[in-house]
């Protein structure tokens, strides 16, 4: 029975470095042929994770992916992790366009994007340590 | 391809066509919020964005084009898109963007409509 594929990396402070856990990620999908489509809505999670990570913690943003291939149905494992300030997931409120369109800000797409995405999202967070946990199976939605 | 791109490709009438290539983040947001402003300012009403090359759009390109959204909507115009990947499509559902803005298959698809309606 095969090993997962797995990769660890520490996110370098530089412009678009979401893009390169991303890319990583779409690397590592192909190598166990997980559909493309599919692996293009898990690259979007990751760098999302990889964003927030990176907007709100001043440290170290690591990144763990895992590409289960050798299962009947392959899936694929996301951990990011930064050591930020922490926050309630329960207390951020899911986007609505509506009222994204007449408010001053319009962010706040992330997270939503990362539940809608992903088939199994477990957010972890106190001061100094978050972890998203994120799954995405082949015969996810 | 991740290099961001912005090409006017056409213009007739009220109608605008942008290519979008690369990555669309703050950067690319940003340029497409600010070309989107010059072309609604001076009288455009229907914004076509061909999206073909573009594969990946972040949350904070998603706000922009909420601005872009915003100010075609006070204008009476139609912010469109066309050439979608499926991720991205995911994405605009996600969001709800079908609302308010007009989504094509391809581009004379969206221009025989954008033009037939003005």
């Amino acid at each position: 029975m095969a090993e997962p594929v797995r990769l660890r990396l520490v996110l370098p402070r530089v412009a678009r470095a979401e893009l390169i856990a991303g890319d990583a990620m779409d690397d590592l999908g192909r190598r166990i042929s997980f559909p493309r489509d599919t692996l293009a809505e898990v690259k979007l999670a990751v760098v999302e994770a990889c964003l927030n990570a990176l907007e709100y913690s001043a440290g170290e943003v690591a990144v763990e992916l895992t590409a289960h291939g050798d299962d009947a149905q392959p899936w694929i494992e996301v951990v990011v992790t930064d050591h930020g300030p922490g926050f309630d997931p329960s207390g951020v409120s899911r986007p609505v366009l509506e009222a994204k369109l007449h408010a001053p800000r319009k962010r706040g797409w992330g997270l939503e994007l990362i539940r809608r995405l992903m088939d199994d999202v477990t957010i972890t967070s106190r001061p100094g340590l978050t972890t998203v946990h994120m799954i995405r199976r082949t015969g996810g939605e | 391809m991740d290099t961001f791109e912005l090409t006017l490709v056409a213009q007739e009438g009220q109608t605008a066509v942008l290519e979008v290539a690369g990555y669309i983040n703050n950067e690319g947001g940003e340029v497409i919020a600010r070309e989107a402003r010059k072309l609604l300012d001076s009288g455009c009403r229907n914004l076509l964005f061909d999206l073909r090359a573009t594969r990946i759009i972040n949350s904070i390109g998603i706000s922009l084009l909420l601005e872009v959204l915003e100010r075609t909507l006070e204008v009476k115009g139609t912010l469109a898109f066309c050439s979608l990947t499926p991720s991205i499509a995911k994405t605009f559902q996600i969001m709800g963007l079908a609302q308010y803005a007009r989504i094509f298959p391809d581009r004379p698809a969206a221009l025989d409509e954008l033009t037939a309606a003005r």
